[in-house]
């Protein structure tokens, strides 16, 4: 199974598409500073202003420049989404290839946990834990990687399964080779392109939830990011401004989601050989 | 298993058939009573705020105001006086420091009983006994003993002189009926209909936790007639929809963001400005150095630009705040208060009068570069930002940081902050300023240092003469504001729209105690 | 299919939840009473309330004690009270259950069944123009989050337009009832059940779709063929049928995410869910209120998903067979 997952997302519609959203996205990010002229976070007089040429967005409640904010909360978007991506991401691989090749009653109880995790909502748990922390970045980081790492770790698991079954991995543990050895040298490059679907799912799981917390007023409150400028537009949504502050950040949000969504399901699709073969997108 | 026929074309038929039931009732405009007196129907964003009953409703202002169709007070107020309610005359004492009150005797509660001295009687021992959030009848506002000295003629007898009684005690304490409240040793375990059993102009018919909803039914034996509108409903709506709300005419009244004023009197709509009410403050440890100078806490007001922080955080619809506490619009405000104009020249000289001096943009002193902490509730964040911002132009370093309000609180209470930004109301009645200044609480800048201070705000409490309680209420914001032991940042413009159906106003110095919203019982009485 | 193992793995949620539940105020500095109350109510409360309290949650026993008597109370139902509405927290959830298992009862069907549609339509055109078309389309509708869609919806449909209610589930004291009032109810929650399912459809549309992929493949799809069945009996009797398994089976996990959803589109609407409750008790700190709705949230998708587990081997008589 040594597919190039890069050429195969390249070469299909959607991935070309999505990837050319998320390297959009990136860049706003990443070129925030040279594509806007104001501080983000630099109040002024002129509030609410509507869409002009020294505000191409126009202005929000407190005069802030809404472009601005916009180019730099797909930084705290990107920032938490790949945190938290990671993270899960590597928790996901530790206990999905350990309950795989250890097996037996560690590989039970992992999986019972994982699977209890997986049924609990997500938002649920992080709305109460929030409720008596303050969660800041690092905290909310580490807090939605916790609830976040079950689903991966069940696939890694399964396609450990499968491998540890295969010829060269047997071999290998005949010849004597440790677990920690056969893991590293055997299971985990021939895993590396269903991690990488993983991670792109978890990338995107985390960039709604922040967005969806910071919506509910969960968050730090000092970060720009799209979900806050969207209750705070919200609160002014009896005036024409929504237009230009809400509907912005909105579509920013699901075009960042969108493009995951896309080079997902084209990494997807070139995993699964019953799904090739006649691509449509 | 059963055939399915699950055609695109089917499931689109069913979704098509669902909605042509739905949109013909959809028309705009709909058939609704709207005879004028028939019903009223007040919007709220909130929504519930407690059975309205003394014991059940919520402490707080909106609260109060449900309960005010149902309860009555011994003495009530219009937009501009004190009127008789259930008392028809009273007389002040001054040698006894006893209010006579001469009860009105046509007075009946809802349940049909009379309503007599030995009902108010009984409340004020009840309240003794059960406190409620807005009365306190033990202490220096208290009652030491009531006796009615016949049917309609009941006398109070104060713990000491309390200038603020008629408004504070006499214009906010509902009267329970005896026969009903008697015995009830748990006032929140009467939870039925016979807890809104009141003498009121209006019974309740309906109340709705989820909802948010309230229906009032008028009481036509009420003693002065029947009341103007026959039903008064509270609905839920959210801020933001309130004024499209209006606009629709789904609701008759509701409060409005100042951003659409014009708008609303532009569709004909009767838009209502409260007297200020509420202020938002710095609160300053003076406790801790550098802040327990008052020099430096002079800076800092100095260096703090108020007009632009209500332009900027506040769109321009506040007004600034003065150092005295009291606002300017209010009757008891003393324009010789010193005002603090923004002058980061004047902030500098004194910083340096202190001792420190620019280094590289800040402030430092003896090797330290000042810095100071700024805790507020994340609903504070534009306004810590801008001090934030303001301060560190002057050149002090501030850590701004938005923690859980009652974090705030708590560590304020412990005295484990520098800065912090608070916000009350309560600012008609001067009693207000003692309890903010020096009592205790994390809402209070327990301040007590200044003893002219403290002698000053004992004495405007007991004052009975309105002359000479204000000539000490003027030298209060004076000496105050020479201290200033916190800053008093802005005063925000909250508005009312109503479509003019009923004549809705802002009470005298808040409903009761001072609540400032717009719904006086009085107006929908003839 | 419901078996030893699935019940180890509901047990351990449930026991996970109650632990949280249990541990996240006694974690907190300070007295676990003010951290289950909220300082602001303690101080308003009356001493023999607070002993009583006191003596219920045992706070002045060791940590396993309490976790005793916090298990007790929940099985006589005492889920603790709120002092903000100043009724048991049990009474104040179950005031606002109904409205969102309206909400979210009929976003399910609706978004299960033109998913399902949808999906097995695309699966067999596969790789046609509508096939296309459709996928991209549902797959850019899923990026879009819940409460964008919400707030797009009411802005233009309800503010701007005008047809639709601004909020609330019924119009108050309106005096309808019976035809109308049930249209009143529809009209208020057409925007948030909207809102709900175009945001949860695509992921049926594309499980849907994948499986009815697979299913095919399968050689049992060649023998029909070769029968010579219909393109109507291929496409829904034997294809179809089989496809809408695995969407069944998801369902109880993706109950969660609707639950989630409920919550951004009922604080958008301002709908009197559970939802807008969870939001409001979050505003307000009401920690007793907080918890209660957790702990009834969460142990209501796992009965879901129980459930589910129950249902699967009626509607797969393969499962059934293979035990």
């Amino acid at each position: 199974m040594h597919i190039s997952l890069k050429k195969e997302i390249e070469r299909s519609n959607a991935g070309r598409v999505g990837l050319s959203l998320l390297l959009l996205v990136i860049a706003a990010a990443v070129l925030a500073p040279l594509l806007s002229s104001y501080d983000p976070g630099q109040q002024s007089v002129g509030s609410l202003l509507s869409p002009s040429g020294s505000h191409w967005l126009g202005t929000n409640h407190v005069g802030q420049d809404i472009w601005s904010q916009l180019l730099y909360g797909a930084r705290t978007s990107l920032m938490v989404g790949f945190g938290v991506g990671i993270i899960s991401l590597l928790l996901g691989i530790l206990f999905g290839v350990s309950a795989a090749l250890i097996g037996g009653l560690y590989d039970k109880i992992v999986m019972r946990v994982v699977d209890a995790f997986i049924v609990i909502p997500m938002v649920v748990v992080v709305i109460l834990v929030a409720a008596y922390i303050k969660p800041d970045l690092p905290v909310l980081i580490l807090l939605l990687a916790a609830l976040s790492w079950q689903g991966g770790a069940r696939v890694i698991r399964a396609q450990t399964l499968s491998l540890k079954e295969s010829g060269h991995i047997n071999a290998s543990r005949m010849f004597g080779a440790g677990r920690f050895y056969v893991a590293w040298r055997h299971v985990l490059p021939d895993i590396v392109t269903i991690l990488l679907v993983e991670f792109i799912y978890g990338v995107r799981r985390a960039v709604f939830m922040e967005a969806g917390l910071a919506f509910l007023g969960i968050g730090d409150p000092m970060l720009v990011s799209w979900g806050m400028m969207m209750r705070d537009a919200m609160s002014f949504s009896y005036l024409d401004v929504w237009q230009w502050w809400l509907v912005p950040a909105g579509v920013a949000l699901s075009l960042t989601i969108i493009g995951l969504t896309f080079v997902s399901h084209a990494a997807e699709a070139a995993l699964d050989p019953r799904l090739r073969g006649a691509e449509v997108a | 298993m059963t055939h399915f026929r699950l055609d695109v074309s089917r499931v689109a038929i069913i979704i098509l058939a669902i909605s042509l039931l739905v949109l013909p009732a959809c028309s705009p405009g709909e058939a609704q009573d709207s005879s004028q007196m028939d019903s009223y129907t007040i919007a709220d964003a909130t929504g519930d705020w407690g059975y309205p009953s003394p014991y059940l409703r919520y402490s707080r202002g909106p609260g109060y105001t449900r309960m005010q169709f149902i309860f009555e007070t011994l003495v009530w107020k219009s937009a501009t006086d004190f009127v008789p309610q259930l008392a028809e005359e009273w007389e002040y004492d001054e040698r006894e420091n006893a209010y006579t009150f001469k009860l009105r005797d046509d007075v009946t509660w809802h349940d049909g009983e009379k309503f007599t001295a030995e009902d108010v009687v009984f409340t004020v021992d009840y309240i003794k006994n059960h406190p409620d959030p807005f009365v306190t009848l033990i202490g220096p506002s208290g009652i030491k003993e009531a006796v009615a000295s016949d049917d309609y003629t009941v006398k109070l007898y104060l713990e000491q002189s309390y200038a603020p009684f008629l408004n504070d005690i006499a214009g906010t304490m509902v009267i329970i009926p005896k026969h009903i409240w008697e015995g009830v040793d748990d006032p929140k375990s009467l939870t039925g209909p016979e807890a809104v059993i009141g003498t009121g102009p209006y019974t309740l018919a309906d109340y709705s936790k989820e909802h948010g909803t309230y229906l009032y039914q008028a009481y036509d034996n009420y003693y002065l007639g029947e009341p103007v509108v026959k039903e008064i409903k509270f609905v839920r709506i959210s801020e933001e929809m309130i004024p499209a709300a209006l606009e629709k005419g789904s609701v008759n009244a509701g409060d409005i963001p100042p951003e659409v004023v014009a708008e609303m009197e532009a569709n004909g709509l009767t838009v209502i400005t409260a007297p200020v009410a509420w202020n938002a403050k710095l609160t300053i440890n003076h406790q801790k150095e550098p802040l327990s100078d008052k020099g430096f806490r002079q800076a800092l007001a100095c260096a703090i630009d108020r007009e632009a922080l209500v332009q900027i955080t506040q769109r321009g619809h506040a007004i600034a705040g003065s150092p005295g506490m009291v606002p300017p619009t209010s009757g008891w405000y003393n324009p010789d208060t010193p005002q603090y104009e923004y002058d980061p020249a004047k902030s500098r000289q004194l910083l340096e009068e202190l001792g420190y001096r620019l280094e590289d943009d800040y402030f430092t002193r003896d090797g330290q570069q000042l810095e100071l902490e700024l805790i507020a509730a994340a609903d504070y964040k534009e306004i810590g930002q801008f001090i934030k911002q303001q301060l560190e132009q002057l050149g002090i370093k501030v850590d701004f940081q938005t923690l859980e309000a009652k974090a705030v609180d708590a560590r304020v209470e412990a005295w484990d902050f520098d800065l912090s930004i608070y916000g009350h109301g309560g600012l008609y009645e001067p009693s207000i300023l003692k309890r903010v200044i020096v009592d205790e609480g994390f809402n209070s800048a327990r301040y007590t240092s200044n003893e002219e201070l403290n002698h000053l705000l004992e004495g405007q409490l007991s004052e009975m003469d309105p002359e000479k309680r204000k000539d000490l209420v003027f030298q209060i914001q004076e000496v105050y504001a020479e201290d200033l032991p916190a800053l008093t940042l802005y005063y925000p413009k909250w508005y009312w729209a109503h479509d003019g159906k009923v004549n809705l106003y802002y009470t005298r110095d808040g409903i009761a105690s001072g609540v400032p919203i717009p719904l006086n019982r009085m107006s929908f009485v003839k | 299919m419901l078996n030893r193992r699935n019940l180890v793995t509901y047990s351990i949620a449930f026991l996970f939840i109650l632990a949280l539940n249990f541990l996240m105020p006694r974690m907190m500095p300070g007295d676990p009473l003010s951290a289950i109350y909220g300082d602001e109510v303690l101080v308003a409360m009356a001493p023999e309330f607070k002993a009583h309290l006191v003596e219920s949650f045992a706070l002045d026993e060791p940590m396993w004690r309490q976790f005793g008597a916090y298990i007790l109370a929940l099985f006589q139902g005492d889920m603790g009270y709120s002092y903000y509405y100043n009724a048991s927290v049990f009474s104040v959830i179950i005031g606002s259950l109904p409205w969102t298992l309206l909400v979210v009862g009929s976003s399910l069907v609706l978004s299960t069944l033109i998913g399902i549609a949808l999906g097995i339509e695309s699966g067999w055109r596969r790789g046609s123009r509508t096939d296309r078309t459709m996928l991209a389309g549902l797959m850019s509708l899923n990026g879009f989050p819940d409460f964008f869609l919400g707030l797009v919806l009411l802005l233009v449909f309800g503010v701007l337009m005008g047809i639709f209610p601004l909020a609330g589930a019924l119009t108050p004291y309106s005096g309808l009832s019976g035809f109308s009032l049930v249209v009143d109810v529809m009209k208020h929650m057409a925007l948030p059940v909207t809102a709900l399912t175009l945001a949860h459809l695509a992921g049926v549309y594309l499980l849907t779709r994948n499986t009815m992929i697979t299913v095919l493949k399968a050689p049992f799809m060649l023998t029909a063929r070769a029968k010579g069945l219909s393109q109507r009996r291929l496409k829904y009797h034997h294809a179809g049928r089989n496809s809408m398994l695995p969407v069944l089976t998801v369902t109880g996990i993706w109950l969660g995410r609707l639950v989630t959803g409920a919550l951004f589109v009922e604080l958008v609407f301002a709908y009197p869910g559970v939802g807008y409750l969870t939001y409001q008790a979050l505003l307000t700190r009401d920690y007793p209120l907080i918890q209660g709705i957790f702990l009834i949230v969460a142990i209501a998708v796992l009965i879901a998903n129980f459930a589910v587990d129950l249902l699967y081997p009626k509607l797969d008589p393969r499962v059934s067979y293979a035990h």
